[in-house]
Protein backbone atom coordinates (compact mmCIF):
# COMPACT_ATOMS: atom_id res chain seq x y z
CA UNK A 1 0.00 0.00 0.00
CA UNK A 2 1.72 3.02 -1.21
CA UNK A 3 2.00 6.05 1.50
CA UNK A 4 -0.36 8.55 1.16
CA UNK A 5 2.67 10.89 1.63
CA UNK A 6 4.03 10.24 -1.81
CA UNK A 7 1.30 11.58 -3.64
CA UNK A 8 3.23 15.32 -2.14
CA UNK A 9 6.38 14.21 -3.90
CA UNK A 10 4.49 12.92 -7.32
CA UNK A 11 3.01 16.50 -7.16
CA UNK A 12 5.82 17.96 -6.60
CA UNK A 13 7.86 16.41 -9.05
CA UNK A 14 5.03 16.17 -11.46
CA UNK A 15 4.07 12.52 -11.66
CA UNK A 16 0.46 12.92 -12.78
CA UNK A 17 0.23 9.11 -13.25
CA UNK A 18 2.15 8.54 -9.55
CA UNK A 19 -0.63 11.33 -8.04
CA UNK A 20 -3.49 9.48 -9.45
CA UNK A 21 -2.18 5.83 -8.72
CA UNK A 22 -1.31 6.72 -4.93
CA UNK A 23 -4.56 8.67 -5.03
CA UNK A 24 -6.95 5.92 -5.84
CA UNK A 25 -5.03 3.87 -3.63
CA UNK A 26 -5.52 5.97 -0.49
CA UNK A 27 -9.39 6.31 -1.36
CA UNK A 28 -9.33 2.88 -1.25
CA UNK A 29 -7.76 2.22 1.78
CA UNK A 30 -10.48 4.77 3.11
CA UNK A 31 -8.35 7.93 3.36
CA UNK A 32 -10.75 10.79 3.91
CA UNK A 33 -10.95 12.47 0.43
CA UNK A 34 -10.38 16.24 1.69
CA UNK A 35 -7.17 15.30 4.20
CA UNK A 36 -5.42 14.26 0.87
CA UNK A 37 -5.95 17.24 -0.66
CA UNK A 38 -5.25 19.39 2.47
CA UNK A 39 -2.36 17.46 3.97
CA UNK A 40 -0.37 16.64 1.05
CA UNK A 41 -1.78 18.33 -2.72
CA UNK A 42 -2.00 21.93 -0.86
CA UNK A 43 1.19 21.85 0.61
CA UNK A 44 2.60 20.22 -2.52
CA UNK A 45 1.24 23.23 -4.41
CA UNK A 46 3.23 25.65 -1.95
CA UNK A 47 6.32 24.28 -2.10
CA UNK A 48 6.14 24.22 -6.23
CA UNK A 49 4.86 28.01 -5.89
CA UNK A 50 8.54 28.51 -3.50
CA UNK A 51 10.32 26.44 -6.25
CA UNK A 52 9.13 28.88 -8.52
CA UNK A 53 9.36 32.14 -6.55
CA UNK A 54 13.29 30.84 -5.86
CA UNK A 55 14.43 30.42 -9.54
CA UNK A 56 14.26 26.38 -9.02
CA UNK A 57 11.58 25.84 -10.93
CA UNK A 58 9.97 27.20 -14.21
CA UNK A 59 7.00 27.12 -16.43
CA UNK A 60 7.15 23.78 -17.45
CA UNK A 61 7.73 22.34 -13.81
CA UNK A 62 4.86 24.40 -12.76
CA UNK A 63 2.33 23.16 -15.43
CA UNK A 64 3.60 19.23 -15.05
CA UNK A 65 2.67 20.08 -11.30
CA UNK A 66 -0.25 21.69 -11.47
CA UNK A 67 -1.33 18.68 -14.17
CA UNK A 68 -0.17 16.19 -11.78
CA UNK A 69 -2.60 17.55 -9.07
CA UNK A 70 -5.63 17.98 -11.29
CA UNK A 71 -4.98 13.83 -11.86
CA UNK A 72 -5.39 13.69 -8.52
CA UNK A 73 -8.85 15.90 -8.08
CA UNK A 74 -10.38 14.25 -10.91
CA UNK A 75 -11.31 11.19 -8.41
CA UNK A 76 -11.89 13.66 -5.15
CA UNK A 77 -14.05 16.18 -6.64
CA UNK A 78 -17.01 13.82 -7.74
CA UNK A 79 -16.51 12.12 -4.12
CA UNK A 80 -16.43 15.31 -2.36
CA UNK A 81 -19.71 16.34 -4.49
CA UNK A 82 -21.08 13.01 -3.51
CA UNK A 83 -21.20 13.47 0.03
CA UNK A 84 -22.07 16.85 -0.01
CA UNK A 85 -19.02 19.09 0.27
CA UNK A 86 -19.55 22.75 -0.83
CA UNK A 87 -16.59 24.11 -2.91
CA UNK A 88 -15.16 26.82 -1.01
CA UNK A 89 -16.16 29.18 -3.68
CA UNK A 90 -17.35 29.86 -7.30
CA UNK A 91 -14.61 30.99 -9.12
CA UNK A 92 -15.20 33.50 -12.55
CA UNK A 93 -11.53 33.08 -13.94
CA UNK A 94 -10.55 34.79 -17.57
CA UNK A 95 -7.83 36.67 -19.34
CA UNK A 96 -9.31 40.22 -19.97
CA UNK A 97 -10.54 41.54 -23.41
CA UNK A 98 -8.10 42.14 -26.23
CA UNK A 99 -5.56 39.87 -23.91
CA UNK A 100 -4.46 36.53 -25.09
CA UNK A 101 -1.86 35.33 -22.82
CA UNK A 102 -3.31 32.90 -20.45
CA UNK A 103 -0.14 30.99 -18.74
CA UNK A 104 -0.44 32.14 -15.67
CA UNK A 105 -4.35 32.66 -15.47
CA UNK A 106 -4.30 28.41 -16.41
CA UNK A 107 -2.20 28.84 -13.09
CA UNK A 108 -4.01 30.35 -10.72
CA UNK A 109 -7.14 28.20 -11.96
CA UNK A 110 -5.33 24.91 -11.47
CA UNK A 111 -4.09 25.90 -7.94
CA UNK A 112 -7.96 27.19 -6.97
CA UNK A 113 -9.46 24.63 -7.67
CA UNK A 114 -6.31 22.51 -5.62
CA UNK A 115 -7.78 25.09 -2.71
CA UNK A 116 -11.22 23.62 -2.96
CA UNK A 117 -12.83 26.47 -5.22
CA UNK A 118 -14.94 25.59 -8.01
CA UNK A 119 -13.51 26.96 -11.01
CA UNK A 120 -15.55 28.41 -14.25
CA UNK A 121 -12.79 29.19 -16.47
CA UNK A 122 -13.32 31.66 -19.41
CA UNK A 123 -10.52 31.20 -21.33
CA UNK A 124 -8.82 34.46 -22.78
CA UNK A 125 -10.17 37.76 -24.51
CA UNK A 126 -13.14 37.49 -22.07
CA UNK A 127 -15.78 40.71 -22.28
CA UNK A 128 -17.18 41.98 -19.28
CA UNK A 129 -20.43 40.57 -20.19
CA UNK A 130 -19.56 36.87 -20.31
CA UNK A 131 -18.64 37.33 -16.46
CA UNK A 132 -22.19 39.47 -16.05
CA UNK A 133 -23.36 36.07 -16.98
CA UNK A 134 -21.83 33.42 -15.20
CA UNK A 135 -22.37 35.67 -11.86
CA UNK A 136 -26.39 35.24 -13.10
CA UNK A 137 -26.06 31.70 -14.04
CA UNK A 138 -23.58 29.83 -12.14
CA UNK A 139 -24.09 32.05 -9.03
CA UNK A 140 -19.94 32.75 -8.73
CA UNK A 141 -19.01 34.48 -6.35
CA UNK A 142 -15.30 35.66 -7.17
CA UNK A 143 -14.29 37.40 -10.27
CA UNK A 144 -10.70 36.61 -11.06
CA UNK A 145 -9.18 38.51 -14.00
CA UNK A 146 -5.60 38.37 -15.28
CA UNK A 147 -3.97 40.33 -17.41
CA UNK A 148 -0.43 40.61 -19.56
CA UNK A 149 -0.15 44.16 -21.12
CA UNK A 150 -0.45 47.39 -20.25
CA UNK A 151 -2.50 48.24 -23.12
CA UNK A 152 -5.51 45.30 -21.64
CA UNK A 153 -5.25 46.30 -18.23
CA UNK A 154 -7.57 49.20 -18.14
CA UNK A 155 -10.30 46.04 -19.03
CA UNK A 156 -9.63 45.14 -15.86
CA UNK A 157 -11.54 48.93 -14.62
CA UNK A 158 -13.99 48.43 -17.44
CA UNK A 159 -15.11 45.22 -15.78
CA UNK A 160 -15.55 46.23 -12.38
CA UNK A 161 -17.76 49.35 -14.21
CA UNK A 162 -19.52 46.50 -15.87
CA UNK A 163 -20.51 44.72 -12.81
CA UNK A 164 -21.20 47.66 -10.93
CA UNK A 165 -24.21 48.59 -14.17
CA UNK A 166 -25.50 45.05 -14.05
CA UNK A 167 -26.02 45.28 -10.82
CA UNK A 168 -24.18 42.14 -9.43
CA UNK A 169 -20.96 43.85 -7.76
CA UNK A 170 -21.82 42.78 -4.60
CA UNK A 171 -22.34 39.75 -5.25
CA UNK A 172 -19.17 38.92 -5.70
CA UNK A 173 -15.01 39.71 -4.92
CA UNK A 174 -13.18 40.70 -7.27
CA UNK A 175 -9.18 39.80 -7.49
CA UNK A 176 -7.06 40.42 -10.34
CA UNK A 177 -3.56 39.82 -11.56
CA UNK A 178 -0.81 39.74 -14.06
CA UNK A 179 3.08 40.80 -14.65
CA UNK A 180 1.94 44.59 -14.98
CA UNK A 181 -0.34 44.68 -11.96
CA UNK A 182 -0.01 45.86 -8.93
CA UNK A 183 -1.79 46.63 -5.25
CA UNK A 184 -1.94 50.68 -6.13
CA UNK A 185 -3.59 49.63 -9.74
CA UNK A 186 -5.83 46.95 -7.94
CA UNK A 187 -7.22 49.85 -4.84
CA UNK A 188 -7.12 52.30 -7.50
CA UNK A 189 -9.90 50.49 -10.00
CA UNK A 190 -11.88 49.74 -6.75
CA UNK A 191 -10.64 45.40 -6.81
CA UNK A 192 -10.85 43.49 -3.66
CA UNK A 193 -7.85 42.05 -4.22
CA UNK A 194 -4.23 41.43 -6.26
CA UNK A 195 -1.54 38.59 -5.66
CA UNK A 196 1.62 38.67 -7.71
CA UNK A 197 1.99 34.76 -7.42
CA UNK A 198 -0.48 31.95 -7.78
CA UNK A 199 0.18 30.44 -4.50
CA UNK A 200 -0.75 34.08 -3.52
CA UNK A 201 -4.11 34.03 -5.08
CA UNK A 202 -5.51 31.32 -3.76
CA UNK A 203 -4.96 32.71 -0.13
CA UNK A 204 -5.90 35.70 -1.25
CA UNK A 205 -9.34 34.16 -2.97
CA UNK A 206 -9.67 32.16 0.74
CA UNK A 207 -9.58 35.31 2.64
CA UNK A 208 -12.15 37.17 0.38
CA UNK A 209 -15.28 34.03 0.88
CA UNK A 210 -14.19 34.60 4.24
CA UNK A 211 -14.82 38.39 4.46
CA UNK B 1 29.79 58.62 -40.68
CA UNK B 2 26.41 57.63 -41.51
CA UNK B 3 23.67 54.94 -39.56
CA UNK B 4 24.63 51.45 -41.49
CA UNK B 5 28.32 52.46 -41.48
CA UNK B 6 28.11 53.11 -37.54
CA UNK B 7 26.43 49.78 -36.67
CA UNK B 8 28.92 47.51 -38.57
CA UNK B 9 32.02 49.66 -37.74
CA UNK B 10 30.95 48.81 -34.46
CA UNK B 11 29.91 44.96 -34.80
CA UNK B 12 33.09 44.62 -35.87
CA UNK B 13 35.19 46.37 -33.47
CA UNK B 14 36.09 49.93 -35.19
CA UNK B 15 36.16 53.18 -33.46
CA UNK B 16 32.52 55.04 -33.83
CA UNK B 17 31.66 58.62 -33.44
CA UNK B 18 28.87 57.70 -31.10
CA UNK B 19 26.81 54.72 -29.36
CA UNK B 20 24.47 53.44 -31.91
CA UNK B 21 20.67 53.07 -31.64
CA UNK B 22 18.30 50.26 -32.34
CA UNK B 23 14.83 50.13 -30.16
CA UNK B 24 12.19 47.81 -31.25
CA UNK B 25 9.30 49.83 -32.54
CA UNK B 26 6.55 48.36 -34.36
CA UNK B 27 2.86 50.08 -32.83
CA UNK B 28 4.70 53.10 -32.50
CA UNK B 29 6.13 53.17 -35.82
CA UNK B 30 2.65 52.69 -37.35
CA UNK B 31 0.68 54.90 -35.17
CA UNK B 32 3.84 57.80 -35.96
CA UNK B 33 2.05 57.15 -39.67
CA UNK B 34 -1.53 57.12 -38.52
CA UNK B 35 -2.27 53.55 -40.08
CA UNK B 36 -3.85 50.47 -38.86
CA UNK B 37 -1.79 48.16 -37.15
CA UNK B 38 -3.57 45.28 -39.55
CA UNK B 39 -2.30 46.81 -42.34
CA UNK B 40 1.07 47.59 -40.71
CA UNK B 41 0.77 43.40 -40.64
CA UNK B 42 -0.37 42.71 -43.87
CA UNK B 43 0.65 45.17 -46.49
CA UNK B 44 4.75 45.99 -46.33
CA UNK B 45 4.65 49.13 -47.99
CA UNK B 46 3.14 50.22 -44.63
CA UNK B 47 5.36 48.88 -42.50
CA UNK B 48 8.17 50.26 -44.58
CA UNK B 49 6.75 53.93 -44.52
CA UNK B 50 5.91 53.73 -40.32
CA UNK B 51 9.78 51.83 -40.31
CA UNK B 52 11.57 54.87 -42.09
CA UNK B 53 9.37 57.18 -41.04
CA UNK B 54 10.26 56.90 -37.07
CA UNK B 55 13.69 55.96 -37.95
CA UNK B 56 14.04 59.35 -39.27
CA UNK B 57 12.01 61.16 -36.39
CA UNK B 58 14.32 59.77 -34.02
CA UNK B 59 17.61 59.32 -35.85
CA UNK B 60 17.23 55.37 -34.88
CA UNK B 61 20.21 53.74 -36.67
CA UNK B 62 18.15 50.75 -38.30
CA UNK B 63 15.15 49.65 -39.52
CA UNK B 64 12.93 46.48 -39.01
CA UNK B 65 10.61 43.72 -40.48
CA UNK B 66 9.27 42.93 -37.39
CA UNK B 67 4.99 43.28 -36.78
CA UNK B 68 3.96 40.66 -34.99
CA UNK B 69 4.90 36.41 -34.16
CA UNK B 70 2.58 34.88 -36.73
CA UNK B 71 4.54 35.35 -39.99
CA UNK B 72 5.69 31.81 -40.71
CA UNK B 73 3.09 30.06 -38.93
CA UNK B 74 0.58 32.33 -41.08
CA UNK B 75 2.07 30.79 -44.37
CA UNK B 76 2.37 26.79 -42.22
CA UNK B 77 -1.40 27.45 -42.30
CA UNK B 78 -2.28 28.23 -38.43
CA UNK B 79 -5.40 29.90 -37.66
CA UNK B 80 -4.73 33.48 -36.87
CA UNK B 81 -6.70 36.41 -36.04
CA UNK B 82 -5.74 39.94 -37.35
CA UNK B 83 -7.52 42.89 -35.19
CA UNK B 84 -7.49 46.50 -36.54
CA UNK B 85 -5.21 47.85 -33.84
CA UNK B 86 -3.25 44.95 -32.34
CA UNK B 87 -1.20 42.52 -33.46
CA UNK B 88 -1.73 39.49 -35.33
CA UNK B 89 -2.76 36.18 -32.99
CA UNK B 90 -2.40 32.53 -33.26
CA UNK B 91 -5.31 31.07 -32.22
CA UNK B 92 -3.51 28.49 -29.96
CA UNK B 93 -7.05 26.28 -29.38
CA UNK B 94 -7.06 25.50 -32.40
CA UNK B 95 -3.31 24.79 -33.00
CA UNK B 96 -1.85 23.53 -36.17
CA UNK B 97 -0.01 20.66 -34.35
CA UNK B 98 -2.99 20.20 -31.66
CA UNK B 99 -2.38 16.31 -33.04
CA UNK B 100 1.30 15.73 -32.74
CA UNK B 101 1.20 13.24 -35.61
CA UNK B 102 0.33 16.29 -38.01
CA UNK B 103 4.20 17.42 -37.74
CA UNK B 104 4.79 13.88 -40.36
CA UNK B 105 3.14 15.80 -43.43
CA UNK B 106 3.73 19.35 -42.18
CA UNK B 107 5.94 21.03 -45.67
CA UNK B 108 7.72 24.03 -44.88
CA UNK B 109 6.17 26.78 -46.57
CA UNK B 110 7.87 28.56 -49.92
CA UNK B 111 8.94 31.89 -48.21
CA UNK B 112 8.40 33.46 -51.62
CA UNK B 113 4.78 32.08 -52.62
CA UNK B 114 2.70 35.16 -51.75
CA UNK B 115 2.34 34.36 -47.92
CA UNK B 116 2.80 36.68 -44.75
CA UNK B 117 6.88 35.74 -45.11
CA UNK B 118 6.96 37.20 -48.23
CA UNK B 119 5.53 40.06 -47.28
CA UNK B 120 8.20 40.70 -44.71
CA UNK B 121 11.07 39.84 -47.68
CA UNK B 122 8.86 42.30 -49.96
CA UNK B 123 9.82 44.84 -46.91
CA UNK B 124 13.39 44.35 -47.14
CA UNK B 125 13.56 45.05 -50.53
CA UNK B 126 12.22 48.55 -50.64
CA UNK B 127 13.95 49.39 -47.65
CA UNK B 128 17.09 48.64 -49.20
CA UNK B 129 15.78 50.61 -52.34
CA UNK B 130 14.97 53.76 -49.98
CA UNK B 131 16.84 53.60 -47.70
CA UNK B 132 19.85 50.45 -48.18
CA UNK B 133 22.92 53.05 -48.19
CA UNK B 134 21.91 55.45 -44.60
CA UNK B 135 20.65 52.28 -42.12
CA UNK B 136 20.91 48.74 -40.94
CA UNK B 137 17.98 46.79 -42.88
CA UNK B 138 16.87 44.45 -40.19
CA UNK B 139 15.12 41.07 -41.38
CA UNK B 140 13.36 38.85 -38.69
CA UNK B 141 12.52 35.07 -38.19
CA UNK B 142 11.40 33.69 -35.21
CA UNK B 143 13.52 31.70 -32.65
CA UNK B 144 12.97 27.87 -32.12
CA UNK B 145 11.01 27.44 -28.85
CA UNK B 146 8.88 30.51 -30.15
CA UNK B 147 7.74 29.32 -33.20
CA UNK B 148 7.41 25.91 -32.00
CA UNK B 149 5.36 27.49 -29.16
CA UNK B 150 3.32 29.21 -32.18
CA UNK B 151 2.95 25.55 -34.08
CA UNK B 152 1.60 23.76 -30.99
CA UNK B 153 0.24 25.74 -28.92
CA UNK B 154 2.62 26.97 -25.75
CA UNK B 155 1.03 25.76 -22.66
CA UNK B 156 1.44 22.48 -24.48
CA UNK B 157 4.87 22.61 -25.90
CA UNK B 158 5.71 23.39 -22.41
CA UNK B 159 4.26 20.14 -21.14
CA UNK B 160 6.12 17.90 -24.42
CA UNK B 161 9.52 18.69 -23.12
CA UNK B 162 9.04 15.95 -20.14
CA UNK B 163 6.34 13.97 -22.15
CA UNK B 164 7.81 13.92 -25.73
CA UNK B 165 11.29 14.77 -25.90
CA UNK B 166 11.55 13.27 -29.03
CA UNK B 167 8.53 15.16 -30.65
CA UNK B 168 9.58 18.30 -29.35
CA UNK B 169 13.51 18.24 -31.11
CA UNK B 170 11.76 17.06 -34.45
CA UNK B 171 9.58 19.66 -34.09
CA UNK B 172 12.38 22.16 -33.27
CA UNK B 173 14.31 20.98 -36.32
CA UNK B 174 11.75 21.39 -38.36
CA UNK B 175 11.54 24.88 -37.29
CA UNK B 176 15.17 25.13 -37.84
CA UNK B 177 14.57 24.42 -41.74
CA UNK B 178 11.82 26.79 -42.48
CA UNK B 179 13.53 30.03 -40.84
CA UNK B 180 16.50 29.20 -42.29
CA UNK B 181 15.09 29.46 -45.59
CA UNK B 182 13.25 32.32 -44.88
CA UNK B 183 16.40 34.23 -43.81
CA UNK B 184 18.38 33.27 -46.69
CA UNK B 185 15.88 34.90 -48.88
CA UNK B 186 15.53 37.89 -46.49
CA UNK B 187 19.40 38.41 -46.92
CA UNK B 188 19.11 37.67 -50.21
CA UNK B 189 16.76 40.60 -50.14
CA UNK B 190 19.18 42.96 -48.71
CA UNK B 191 18.84 42.61 -45.11
CA UNK B 192 22.18 43.45 -43.49
CA UNK B 193 20.97 41.75 -40.18
CA UNK B 194 18.54 39.10 -39.28
CA UNK B 195 16.57 39.77 -35.46
CA UNK B 196 15.80 36.22 -34.01
CA UNK B 197 12.85 36.58 -31.32
CA UNK B 198 12.78 33.70 -28.92
CA UNK B 199 10.48 35.67 -26.33
CA UNK B 200 9.15 31.56 -24.60
CA UNK B 201 12.63 30.76 -24.14
CA UNK B 202 12.39 32.67 -20.82
CA UNK B 203 9.98 30.33 -19.64
CA UNK B 204 12.07 27.63 -19.43
CA UNK B 205 14.71 26.91 -16.76
CA UNK B 206 18.79 26.66 -17.65
CA UNK B 207 18.36 22.57 -18.14
CA UNK B 208 15.57 22.89 -20.46
CA UNK B 209 17.43 25.96 -22.22
CA UNK B 210 20.59 23.92 -22.73
CA UNK B 211 19.56 20.53 -23.51
CA UNK B 212 16.32 21.28 -26.18
CA UNK B 213 16.72 25.01 -27.15
CA UNK B 214 20.16 26.50 -27.37
CA UNK B 215 21.25 23.66 -29.21
CA UNK B 216 18.61 24.72 -32.28
CA UNK B 217 19.51 28.21 -31.50
CA UNK B 218 22.99 27.45 -32.46
CA UNK B 219 21.85 25.87 -35.34
CA UNK B 220 19.52 29.07 -36.57
CA UNK B 221 22.80 31.19 -35.75
CA UNK B 222 25.37 29.33 -37.75
CA UNK B 223 23.26 28.97 -40.64
CA UNK B 224 22.67 32.97 -40.89
CA UNK B 225 26.16 33.58 -40.58
CA UNK B 226 27.28 31.05 -43.50
CA UNK B 227 24.98 33.35 -45.54
CA UNK B 228 26.76 36.04 -44.58
CA UNK B 229 23.68 37.33 -42.18
CA UNK B 230 24.25 38.82 -38.94
CA UNK B 231 21.93 38.20 -36.14
CA UNK B 232 20.46 40.08 -33.24
CA UNK B 233 18.78 37.90 -30.21
CA UNK B 234 15.81 39.20 -28.65
CA UNK B 235 14.26 36.96 -25.98
CA UNK B 236 11.36 38.98 -23.72
CA UNK B 237 10.90 38.61 -20.30
CA UNK B 238 13.11 37.01 -17.53
CA UNK B 239 16.32 35.86 -18.92
CA UNK B 240 18.48 35.82 -15.40
CA UNK B 241 19.38 31.61 -15.35
CA UNK B 242 19.83 31.22 -19.22
CA UNK B 243 22.29 34.42 -19.85
CA UNK B 244 25.36 32.07 -20.59
CA UNK B 245 24.11 30.38 -23.23
CA UNK B 246 22.61 33.59 -24.77
CA UNK B 247 25.76 34.82 -24.67
CA UNK B 248 27.44 32.20 -26.64
CA UNK B 249 25.70 31.57 -29.42
CA UNK B 250 28.19 34.02 -31.60
CA UNK B 251 25.36 36.43 -32.01
CA UNK B 252 26.40 39.89 -33.16
CA UNK B 253 24.09 41.70 -30.63
CA UNK B 254 22.00 40.26 -28.16
CA UNK B 255 19.63 41.96 -26.90
CA UNK B 256 18.17 42.10 -23.46
CA UNK B 257 14.73 42.67 -22.14
CA UNK B 258 14.48 44.42 -18.82
CA UNK B 259 14.03 41.76 -16.58
CA UNK B 260 17.44 40.51 -16.76
CA UNK B 261 20.37 42.43 -15.36
CA UNK B 262 22.84 43.81 -18.44
CA UNK B 263 25.82 43.55 -15.37
CA UNK B 264 24.99 39.65 -15.21
CA UNK B 265 25.02 39.63 -19.11
CA UNK B 266 28.32 40.96 -18.90
CA UNK B 267 29.67 38.72 -17.07
CA UNK B 268 28.17 35.64 -18.26
CA UNK B 269 28.26 36.46 -22.32
CA UNK B 270 31.43 35.84 -24.55
CA UNK B 271 34.39 38.81 -24.09
CA UNK B 272 33.09 41.43 -26.34
CA UNK B 273 29.94 40.09 -26.97
CA UNK B 274 27.63 43.70 -27.96
CA UNK B 275 24.91 43.76 -25.79
CA UNK B 276 21.87 46.22 -26.07
CA UNK B 277 18.91 47.12 -24.07
CA UNK B 278 17.15 46.84 -21.15
CA UNK B 279 15.44 49.31 -19.54
CA UNK B 280 12.03 48.93 -18.97
CA UNK B 281 10.05 49.49 -21.49
CA UNK B 282 6.70 50.16 -19.33
CA UNK B 283 8.19 51.23 -15.97
CA UNK B 284 10.95 53.63 -17.21
CA UNK B 285 10.20 54.57 -20.88
CA UNK B 286 6.56 55.30 -21.34
CA UNK B 287 6.00 56.05 -17.45
CA UNK B 288 8.76 57.90 -16.54
CA UNK B 289 10.44 61.22 -16.95
CA UNK B 290 12.85 62.17 -19.79
CA UNK B 291 15.46 62.66 -17.47
CA UNK B 292 14.69 59.22 -15.40
CA UNK B 293 15.08 57.69 -19.00
CA UNK B 294 18.43 59.52 -19.10
CA UNK B 295 19.75 58.22 -15.88
CA UNK B 296 18.37 54.72 -16.99
CA UNK B 297 20.27 54.72 -20.17
CA UNK B 298 23.79 55.73 -18.16
CA UNK B 299 23.61 53.22 -15.94
CA UNK B 300 22.91 50.61 -19.13
CA UNK B 301 25.63 52.08 -20.37
CA UNK B 302 27.57 51.99 -17.45
CA UNK B 303 26.61 48.26 -17.00
CA UNK B 304 27.04 47.18 -20.60
CA UNK B 305 30.40 49.20 -21.14
CA UNK B 306 31.97 49.68 -24.25
CA UNK B 307 30.21 47.09 -26.51
CA UNK B 308 26.69 48.52 -26.08
CA UNK B 309 24.18 49.54 -28.04
CA UNK B 310 20.88 51.36 -26.73
CA UNK B 311 18.14 50.54 -26.90
CA UNK B 312 15.00 49.30 -25.07
CA UNK B 313 14.28 46.15 -22.98
CA UNK B 314 11.89 45.43 -25.50
CA UNK B 315 9.20 46.90 -27.98
CA UNK B 316 8.75 50.98 -27.28
CA UNK B 317 5.68 51.22 -26.14
CA UNK B 318 2.84 52.80 -28.82
CA UNK B 319 1.63 55.26 -26.48
CA UNK B 320 5.42 56.57 -24.95
CA UNK B 321 5.82 60.18 -25.05
CA UNK B 322 7.91 61.75 -27.78
CA UNK B 323 10.08 63.34 -24.77
CA UNK B 324 10.91 60.11 -23.33
CA UNK B 325 12.35 58.19 -26.23
CA UNK B 326 13.96 61.52 -27.45
CA UNK B 327 15.20 61.40 -24.41
CA UNK B 328 16.73 58.08 -25.26
CA UNK B 329 17.53 58.57 -28.59
CA UNK B 330 19.70 61.73 -27.27
CA UNK B 331 22.28 59.93 -25.00
CA UNK B 332 23.09 57.77 -27.91
CA UNK B 333 23.62 61.14 -29.77
CA UNK B 334 25.55 62.56 -27.06
CA UNK B 335 27.73 59.70 -26.27
CA UNK B 336 30.56 57.59 -27.61
CA UNK B 337 31.36 53.77 -26.97
C1 LIG C 1 4.45 33.86 -23.45
C2 LIG C 1 4.25 35.30 -23.88
C3 LIG C 1 3.43 35.53 -25.00
C4 LIG C 1 2.69 34.43 -25.73
C5 LIG C 1 1.42 34.11 -24.92
C6 LIG C 1 0.95 32.67 -25.05
C7 LIG C 1 -0.05 32.31 -24.00
N1 LIG C 1 -0.85 31.32 -24.33
O1 LIG C 1 -0.11 32.84 -22.88
C8 LIG C 1 2.37 35.12 -27.11
C9 LIG C 1 3.48 34.80 -28.09
C10 LIG C 1 1.05 34.77 -27.74
C11 LIG C 1 2.48 36.59 -26.73
C12 LIG C 1 1.92 37.59 -27.50
C13 LIG C 1 2.07 38.94 -27.22
N2 LIG C 1 2.81 39.49 -26.23
CO1 LIG C 1 3.61 38.45 -24.82
N3 LIG C 1 4.68 37.62 -23.54
C14 LIG C 1 4.86 36.37 -23.18
C15 LIG C 1 5.92 36.27 -22.07
C16 LIG C 1 7.24 35.81 -22.71
C17 LIG C 1 5.59 35.34 -20.89
C18 LIG C 1 4.26 35.57 -20.17
C19 LIG C 1 4.02 34.41 -19.23
O2 LIG C 1 3.34 33.46 -19.58
N4 LIG C 1 4.64 34.41 -18.05
C20 LIG C 1 4.62 33.30 -17.10
C21 LIG C 1 3.40 33.35 -16.17
C22 LIG C 1 3.46 32.18 -15.20
O3 LIG C 1 3.47 34.56 -15.42
P1 LIG C 1 2.20 35.56 -15.29
O4 LIG C 1 1.35 35.49 -16.45
O5 LIG C 1 2.71 36.88 -14.83
O6 LIG C 1 1.34 34.92 -14.09
C23 LIG C 1 1.72 34.87 -12.73
C24 LIG C 1 1.30 36.10 -11.92
O7 LIG C 1 1.25 37.29 -12.66
C25 LIG C 1 0.01 35.73 -11.29
N5 LIG C 1 -1.25 35.97 -12.00
C26 LIG C 1 -1.54 35.92 -13.31
N6 LIG C 1 -2.82 36.12 -13.54
C27 LIG C 1 -3.44 36.29 -12.36
C28 LIG C 1 -4.76 36.52 -12.01
C29 LIG C 1 -5.12 36.67 -10.68
C30 LIG C 1 -6.54 36.91 -10.32
C31 LIG C 1 -4.10 36.63 -9.67
C32 LIG C 1 -4.47 36.85 -8.27
C33 LIG C 1 -2.77 36.38 -10.01
C34 LIG C 1 -2.43 36.22 -11.35
O8 LIG C 1 0.13 34.33 -11.09
C35 LIG C 1 0.91 33.73 -12.14
C36 LIG C 1 1.72 32.59 -11.58
O9 LIG C 1 2.58 32.97 -10.55
C37 LIG C 1 5.99 37.76 -21.55
C38 LIG C 1 7.36 38.18 -21.05
C39 LIG C 1 7.53 37.73 -19.63
N7 LIG C 1 8.43 36.82 -19.39
O10 LIG C 1 6.80 38.17 -18.77
C40 LIG C 1 5.55 38.54 -22.79
C41 LIG C 1 4.80 39.88 -22.62
C42 LIG C 1 3.75 39.75 -21.53
N8 LIG C 1 4.15 40.05 -23.93
C43 LIG C 1 4.20 41.26 -24.35
C44 LIG C 1 3.68 41.70 -25.60
C45 LIG C 1 3.90 43.17 -25.94
C46 LIG C 1 2.99 40.82 -26.45
C47 LIG C 1 2.41 41.16 -27.83
C48 LIG C 1 1.69 42.49 -27.94
C49 LIG C 1 3.59 41.04 -28.79
C50 LIG C 1 3.33 41.38 -30.22
N9 LIG C 1 3.75 42.56 -30.61
O11 LIG C 1 2.80 40.58 -30.93
C51 LIG C 1 1.44 39.98 -28.07
C52 LIG C 1 0.03 40.31 -27.58
C53 LIG C 1 -0.98 39.24 -27.83
C54 LIG C 1 -2.26 39.55 -27.08
N10 LIG C 1 -3.20 40.24 -27.68
O12 LIG C 1 -2.38 39.18 -25.93
C55 LIG C 1 4.87 42.18 -23.35
C56 LIG C 1 3.88 43.05 -22.58
C57 LIG C 1 4.39 44.49 -22.44
C58 LIG C 1 3.41 45.25 -21.66
N11 LIG C 1 3.71 45.45 -20.39
O13 LIG C 1 2.40 45.64 -22.16
C59 LIG C 1 5.68 41.18 -22.48
C60 LIG C 1 5.90 41.62 -21.02
C61 LIG C 1 7.04 41.04 -23.19
C62 LIG C 1 7.83 42.34 -23.15
N12 LIG C 1 8.86 42.44 -22.37
O14 LIG C 1 7.52 43.27 -23.83
N13 LIG C 1 3.18 36.76 -25.59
Amino acid sequence: MPDPKLLYDAVVSGDAKSSLAITQQALADGVDPLQLVNDYMVPAMDEVGRRFEANEYFVPELLISARAMKAALEVIRPLLVARGDKPVGRVAIGTVKGDLHDIGKNLVASLLEGGGFEVIDLGVNVPPEKFIEVINTRQANIVAMSALLTTTMPAMRTTIEALKKAGVRDKVKVLIGGAPITQKYADEIGADGYSENAVGAVALAKRAVAA
Amino acid sequence: MNSRERVLAHIAGQPVDRLPLMPITMMLACQGIGARYRDYCTDYRVLVEGQIHVAETYGFDYVNTMSDPAREAADCGAAIEYFENQPVAILEDQALLTEKTTLATLKIPDPLGGGRMHNGIRAIGLFKERVGNEKMVEGWVEGPIAEASDLRGINTLMTDFFDDPVFVKDLFAFVVEMELRFAREQIQAGADMIGMGDAAASLVGPQIYEEFVWPYEKQLVDGIHAMGGRVRLHICGNTRRILKGMGSLGCEVVDLDSLAALSDARQQAAPGQILLGNMNPVTILRNGTPELVTQVAAECHRQAGSRFIVGAGCEVPRDTPPENLRALCEYARHHAP
